[in-house]
């Protein structure tokens, strides 16, 4: 059988996501007998070529040119999985989107109008069509060679779609939102990290982002009758997965 | 030097790089040599700008870490570090030796794992002349040798700060929760056979061949009295710089050069400013002397002589730093106490600090206000690979005053080996650079 050509593309990110290939250090000279992983610029020096059965996406849509990019590589691509945060939910750049661009750059450059930025930082799904995500910041290399291993097999991935809870239950961990009275993001949020933090005894802050049909109003209302305000409440929210939270809060409400 | 112009015996050319690989992040490389005269080189930067010294303002203190990691998914240990003890700083909070300890231990955990993939899977596959760690049969086991390392180095983060990606344990005080004596302890019988097997790593790396290209310039990291420095020191450089972490700052100072487009940082004297160096070579250079005697006498049988002056050597003081970063681990781990608390108690209140750690890359710089209730008013952050950008256009400039009329497929690939072998990481230093495409 001819090996599936795989691509890995990096839009805007830290690197962490795509650096979790390179962290499945026992997996990956196996997963190169398997796969063809012929476009990787964080690895290889292949330059970009042909059509991918396979595209992995990792970052978000914050520059004129990546709009197109992005365009181009969905018409290269049998399949396109988006990782991580910065792609499926536009990550902790995308705070700018609830702020004036104009008053962002001026914070950080001298001089600010030398930089061309988007005024938001969306998802990859915002732009072309996504066959599949892959949550969590950084996601979790279980579940990316879990992914690549269904691919083969043609099933479909086992990925928990289910709240942090339910992980947290499994690991006899107790409830830091009941016990300590914490704000915990782990109801509302997809489990798939294992409970780290809860496991540390610090709340979720929601790397995973928001579980399928997640009730956010009705925790923002738990918090603040524990006398959180409405700013505190936000600002749980806002981090690297705010997009997806306040878009499910807002078609939540509606 | 920097003068940006010189006689290039070389017919007029475009070398263009539109997009370097195996370096983290987005950036690319163009040359243009004019009228066999003049030649205008810039490091391009096209990975997108984030702002995040825009959307810390107005977030509470203990945010910080956790949004500071996401800078970088290759060293977010190194962000976590340098913020936490800036906050620390401010709010006066002594940790306790234990605390000290961890945190170096985590450290070590992160120069490890960024060094060996470094090291074996994006510089290691120049000197072989492949365009991979994969791409060639004989390269497999020197392959297989770093993901053994970088796995030890991904444990250790594992085990104290739950994944080795954006760890969750660090907090202001110390940590969320702190390893048993045991569980550290398990890693031992895998750390020593790394350790011994990475002595030898660095004969390997002495061994490779390298173009000559030392030349005199300054070289600038942490020094510390007791230690190879980590976490906490003053700013030294061979040129006699020596000051503490918050005058330093003072003395950077961003420059634009005749031959690049790029702001450059530079260290301000009197009128002049001048580029330098940070990360592995420096840090040996400063500091070989406080490296165990087992360390030292390998660098000196595989024929390195210290200081290192050929700025394309990275590789090899890298080798020296995994083989210490062992070392290291296994010296905490040995001496280390579970403490009764995993940190301090501690009241926020307002001020300002400047704190500078070592990332695998070199000084990672921040600096933070914040109010009186300890949310943050205002920070800057200067990456290492912002800091050397200027350096790096400076040692292609050089090359170029020699090779100028060779191929433009030889120029492009000792360049792009040039830059590599300072191991940039352009997500980071994105901020501070212009950005064009």
């Amino acid at each position: 059988m001819k090996r599936p050509r795989i691509g890995v593309f990096k839009f805007t990110s830290c690197d962490g996501c795509q650096l979790t290939i390179l962290n499945m250090e026992d997996e990956i000279l196996d997963i190169l007998e398997l796969f063809d992983i012929a476009y990787f610029r964080e690895a290889t020096d292949k330059p970009l070529r042909g059509q991918f059965d396979i595209s992995i996406v990792e970052g978000s849509i914050s520059t004129d040119w990546q709009k197109e990019d992005i365009v181009d590589i969905r018409e290269r691509s049998r399949h396109l999985i988006t990782i991580g945060a910065c792609a499926t939910s536009g990550g902790l750049q995308a705070l700018r989107n609830w702020a004036s661009l104009s008053s962002y750059k001026k914070y950080v450059y001298p001089s600010p109008d030398i930089i061309t930025a988007l005024s938001t930082s969306t998802p990859i799904s915002d732009h072309v069509y996504v066959d599949y995500e892959l949550w969590g910041c950084p996601i979790n290399k279980d579940a990316l060679s879990e992914t690549l291993i269904s691919f083969l097999t043609g099933k479909r991935p086992g990925i928990p779609r289910y709240s942090l809870c339910m992980e947290c239950k499994r690991h006899g961990i107790p409830c830091i939102l009941v016990s300590s009275g914490e704000p915990c993001l782990g109801p509302i949020t997809k489990a798939g990290c294992g409970a780290l933090c809860t496991s540390f005894g610090r709340p979720c802050y929601g790397c995973f982002g928001p579980k399928d049909d997640a009730n956010i109003e009705s925790l923002m209302r738990y918090f603040q009758n524990t006398g959180l305000t409405h700013k505190d409440c936000i600002s749980l929210l806002d981090k690297m997965n705010s997009y997806a939270y306040r878009k499910v809060r807002i078609e939540g409400s509606k | 030097m920097h003068t940006g112009r010189c006689e290039l015996k070389a017919a007029s050319k475009i070398i263009k790089v539109d997009y370097l690989s195996r370096v983290e992040g987005e950036g690319g490389l163009v040359i243009e040599i004019k009228d066999g005269k003049t030649a205008r080189l810039r490091v391009n930067i096209f990975e997108a700008p984030r702002f995040f010294e825009s959307f810390l303002r107005g977030r509470p203190y203990s945010d910080v870490m956790d949004f500071t990691a996401r800078i970088c998914g290759i060293c977010p240990v190194a962000y976590q570090m340098s913020s936490v003890h800036a906050i620390e700083k401010i709010f006066g909070i002594e940790v306790e030796k234990p605390i000290r300890e961890l945190r170096r231990l985590l450290y070590c955990g992160e120069w490890i794992e960024s060094h060996a993939l470094h090291i074996y899977l994006l510089n290691g596959p120049d000197f072989f002349g492949i365009e991979s760690a994969w791409a060639d049969r004989e390269y497999l086991p020197i392959a297989k040798k770093g993901l053994t390392f970088k796995k030890l180095g991904n444990e250790i983060l594992t085990i104290l700060g739950g994944r080795s990606v954006h760890p969750v344990s660090v907090r202001v005080g110390g940590f969320y929760k702190t390893p048993g004596k045991k569980a550290i302890a398990a890693l031992l019988p895998d750390l020593e056979r790394a350790y011994e097997e990475s002595l030898k790593e660095i004969k390997w790396a002495a061994g490779l061949k390298f173009n000559n290209n030392s030349w005199d310039t300054e070289y600038v990291s942490l020094t510390h009295q007791d230690e190879y420095p980590m976490n906490h020191g003053s700013v030294a450089s061979n040129k006699g710089l020596n000051m503490p972490m918050e005058k330093f700052i003072e003395s950077v100072q961003e420059y634009q050069v005749e031959y690049s487009t790029a702001l450059h940082s530079g260290i301000k004297r009197d009128s002049s400013v001048s580029p330098y160096i940070v990360g592995p070579t420096s840090r040996l250079n400063l500091n070989h002397d406080r490296l165990p005697s087992e360390i030292k006498n390998v660098i000196k049988e595989s024929g390195i002589s210290l200081p290192i002056t050929n700025t394309q050597m990275g590789i090899v003081a890298r080798s020296v730093e995994l083989a210490y970063a062992f070392y290291e681990a296994i010296r905490i781990i040995n001496g280390y106490d579970e403490p009764d608390k995993p940190f301090v108690d501690f009241e926020p209140g307002a001020g300002k600090a400047v704190w500078i750690t070592e990332a695998p890359r070199g000084i990672l710089i921040h600096r933070y206000e914040l109010d009186d209730a300890g949310h943050v008013k205002s920070c800057t952050i200067i990456p290492p690979t912002s800091q050397n950008f200027g350096h790096m256009e400076a040692d292609i400039y050089r090359f170029l005053q020699n090779n100028a009329d060779k191929s433009k497929d030889f120029i492009k690939k000792e360049s792009e080996k040039i830059i590599r072998s300072y191991d940039p990481c352009i997500s980071c230093s994105v901020h501070v650079v212009k950005i064009e495409k």
